[in-house]
């Protein structure tokens, strides 16, 4: 209980307090803006660390990390093109509904599922840290493997039309994934012996190229003036605590899998908020309206991608084991001032642990403020002339792709991509498929193989217990798709005779 | 005629002071630090690029140029101009991707500055194993007759170069199983593999709390570390000595004045006691060396590295 104390008035120091709102501002401005990521923003926000005292340094990662994960749904919402990948599963529903002139409410929920979901994983992670990370550790290679290959599953129903167009779509993620160094042997593929085509197509880079790219060519090709949103009344509505409450399993659903898959070393809050929407679209009383601006389709990956940052924290804090590239750096972070995450940590300095807690949960409250201001200002820019934006898109997803890692390859690639997007998107390929083989194909591969390598070649390792039970899962819902989608082919032909 | 001979002699002479005027002005803008890797390596780079703005007259910024296991950073900067400006955050890496085959140059296409420090890894174990030194290791991974299962960053890595060194040394079957950076100590932990070969940082927290041994270190040196771990030579594998070191090059080419400068300025910033006390902590051992000593060791290094990945059939060249 000292400890406890002693942090909450470590926590509300003014000095804090400041390092914690410079953080969420930070953190959110890069998550709003396509192109940029949190883990950048807190690569660059890191050496100002350094210098700072430990609870300040603590506050400004930790608000970054979170300002960050909640930012990317505006661009998301707004424009259709996602701040930061795992806020692409928000983009189908999320942009119908401002197209529809809803932007305002669709972005006011989707902040406030994100803060619930981040609460929620906030909430477990206090209550479980040591516990969930013991967990954790039981997933294997052989383990995520089996996971992934559920999400994929999961995924198939996301194929809005067409089954073997969406699988078309997978199949080029896929293929576009194996471009660079191999994970593995450190061997080339596909580089042609170019120095530059070693570091492969960054998902990022593909994702701003997929989304922005068809759209950009479209405003310019079409020469259509006017605005961006047809709907010219583009009035700021909040929801009500009613409307929120409609969407209570939702959310819970949606946070307790976020928080799950988050904590799990090796996936991503991409993974999560795809398998969430998926979820909630199969679990839905209309399914058919899903990606045509449901509400529900913006709640369930907002809110799972936020409980991912709680679920990430567990490993990270319990076993100093970070789940993914933001965690590494806000590990570093620690380490830098002294402080090492691990078993030890919640005996040794339990009041830094609870400090860590207090910032987490302020700078949601900070972040969900700021947000619910901000929408006034943020719905403006559905007013822009459609082509000004585009343009505005177009620098944004240049200086984007470049900033990721210093690479004009990377430019390139975005344009690339972009340009092979729109053509797909021509011939009615959905571009979502593309962006999951993109996300869970450096997964699966890499996992696969360390599994295969770790037995020897012996496959019965991807038989355990917990590999069966996501295996058994996936199998379950592709047959469950199956059969939905025969008999509805069957009623259609019934009509039609 | 004669005027023809001043003038061109003035011309000369006042190209000559130029050039003189701008190596002892070096620098005259800032100077990009290529950063090859992310994690802790990432991170040392940039207080060392902080520490070393706060002593030139100009700043020294890092520029993070990921990718091919260094090769793309490598290539970026063996382009540039050999004049300071492009300096490189390098390790031994110049010769494990080179070596791979993914890189047309090797260390000689640049030129060195200095070292900065070194990073050991260490060889750790589960406490409850029962194999708490290299020689029970050993012992019980032969008698045990399936082949010992290690933990790795990445088939080619230094980490994997290191072990291969090490178990081929002491004659035990191996399979090095590859996980990304980080993740080797959780697999240890939760006992899919045997022994992990990591940075000593990311053991520390649970070898305090009992549940990781380190079994040795692969430097000559003993470490810092929780404990008093033995070094590899010392606990039976003789003559093991290889640890990772990371410090500054330029392009080949580079004017000998600028290198000097650099190295100057690199110097005070290793020994400056903000350095020492932050990267400490990220489990990283500040030990200068001038350029030319750097340079052997740099070579000295190529050839053990060419050596091990032949033995390994991973030598490409």
């Amino acid at each position: 209980m000292d400890a406890f104390i002693t942090a909450s008035v470590l926590a509300f120091q003014p000095q804090s307090l400041l390092a914690l709102v410079i953080g969420s501002l930070f953190g959110l401005a890069f998550g709003c803006i396509p192109g940029l990521t949190f883990t950048m923003a807190l690569a660059l926000i890191l050496p100002l660390t350094f210098t700072l005292d430990p609870m300040m340094a603590i506050a400004m990662l930790i608000s970054t990390y979170i300002g960050g994960a909640s930012g990317g749904t505006v661009a998301a919402i707004l424009i259709g093109v996602p701040g930061t990948p795992s806020s692409a599963a928000t983009v189908s529903d999320g942009h119908a509904l401002a197209k529809s002139g809803k932007a305002s409410l669709a972005i006011a929920m989707a902040t406030i599922s994100s803060t619930l979901g981040g609460i929620f994983s906030l909430v477990v992670m206090v209550f479980s840290v040591k516990f969930l990370a013991e967990v954790a550790l039981v997933f294997g290679p052989a383990e995520i493997f089996a996971l992934v290959v559920f999400g994929m599953a999961m995924i198939c129903g996301l194929a809005e039309q067409s089954l073997v167009r969406g699988l078309i779509g997978g199949v080029i993620g896929l293929m576009v994934m194996t471009i660079g160094q191999d994970p593995i042997d450190g061997v080339s593929r596909l580089t042609f012996g170019n120095v530059q085509l070693l570091q492969g197509v960054d998902l990022l880079v593909a994702m701003i190229g997929l989304f922005a790219v068809p759209q950009v060519v479209d405003a310019l090709a079409t020469h259509r003036n006017g605005t961006a949103v047809e709907s010219k009344s583009v009035k700021v509505e909040l929801p009500s605590l009613g409307y929120i409450l409609g969407f209570r399993w939702n959310l819970l659903r949606s946070s307790l899998l976020g928080t799950v898959i988050g904590a799990i070393p090796g996936t991503s809050g991409t993974v999560a908020a795809f398998i969430a929407y998926a979820q909630e679209k199969r679990l839905a009383r209309n399914p058919e309206r899903w990606g045509k601006g449901e509400m529900g389709g913006v709640v369930a990956p907002e809110t799972a991608n936020n409980a991912v940052t709680g679920g990430a924290m567990i490993p990270m804090l319990g076993l100093g084991i970070p789940g993914d590239p933001a965690t590494a750096l806000i590990l570093g972070g620690l380490l830098v001032h002294g402080i090492q995450p691990g078993p030890l940590l919640f005996i040794e300095q339990p009041e830094t642990v609870y400090s860590i807690y207090f910032f987490f949960g302020l700078s949601y409250v900070l972040v969900t403020l700021t947000m619910l201001f901000g929408v006034k200002v943020f719905v403006q820019a559905l007013k822009l002339p459609h082509h000004l934006l585009a343009v505005a898109i177009m620098v944004l997803c240049v200086v984007g792709s470049y900033s990721l890692r210093n690479s004009m390859f990377d430019i390139g690639a975005m344009v690339v991509v972009g340009l092979i997007g729109y053509l797909l998107q021509k011939a009615r390929v959905p571009l979502t498929p593309i962006l999951l083989g993109l996300v869970l194909g450096p997964i699966m591969e890499r996992e696969l193989r360390t599994a295969m390598i770790m037995s020897g070649d012996n496959a019965t390792i991807l038989l355990s217990p917990i590999s069966l039970f996501f295996f058994g899962l996936s199998l379950l819902v592709v047959v469950l798709q199956v059969v939905g989608m025969v008999r509805a082919q069957r009623q259609k032909q019934a009509v039609s005779a | 005629m004669k005027n023809y001979t001043t003038m061109l002699a003035g011309v000369a002479l006042c190209a000559a002071a130029g050039v003189a005027q701008a190596q002892s002005d070096f620098p005259q803008h800032p100077i990009e630090m290529t950063i090859l890797f992310g994690g802790s390596a990432q991170t040392v780079g940039q207080v060392l690029a902080e520490e070393m703005s706060k002593l030139s007259s100009q700043p020294v910024v890092a520029v993070s140029r990921p990718g091919g296991g260094g090769a793309v950073g490598y290539s970026y900067a063996q382009a540039t101009e050999a004049n300071g400006y492009n300096i490189v955050w390098n390790s031994n890496s110049i010769s494990t991707v080179y070596y791979q085959g993914n890189l047309p140059f090797d260390y000689k296409a640049f030129t060195p500055i200095a070292r900065v420090g070194v990073e050991v890894p260490v060889v750790a174990v589960r406490s409850n194993s029962g194999w708490n030194t290299l020689e029970a290791l050993a012992a019980g991974a032969k008698q045990r007759g399936t082949p010992l299962r290690v933990g790795v960053s990445g088939l080619g890595s230094f980490t994997h170069l290191v072990s291969a060194a090490l178990f081929n040394q002491l004659g035990v079957p191996v399979v090095y199983v590859p996980y990304g950076e980080g993740r080797a100590p959780a697999e240890l932990l939760a006992g899919r593999v045997d022994v992990a070969i990591q940075w000593p940082s990311q053991f520390q927290s649970h070898v305090r709390n009992g549940t990781l041994t380190l079994v040795c270190s692969t430097g000559i040196e003993k470490i810092e570390a929780e404990g008093a771990v033995p070094t590899c030579a010392e606990a039976g594998a003789k003559g093991m000595n290889i640890t990772m070191w990371r410090g500054l090059v330029a392009p080949a080419g580079t004017p000998p004045e600028v290198v000097e400068k650099l190295e100057e300025t690199a110097k005070q910033a290793v020994e400056s006691a903000a350095f020492k006390k932050t990267v400490v902590n990220l489990g990283f051992t500040p030990a200068y060396l001038p350029a030319q000593e750097f340079g052997e060791l740099i070579a000295k290094d190529d050839a053990v590295i060419s050596d091990l990945m032949s033995k390994l059939g991973m030598n490409n060249r």
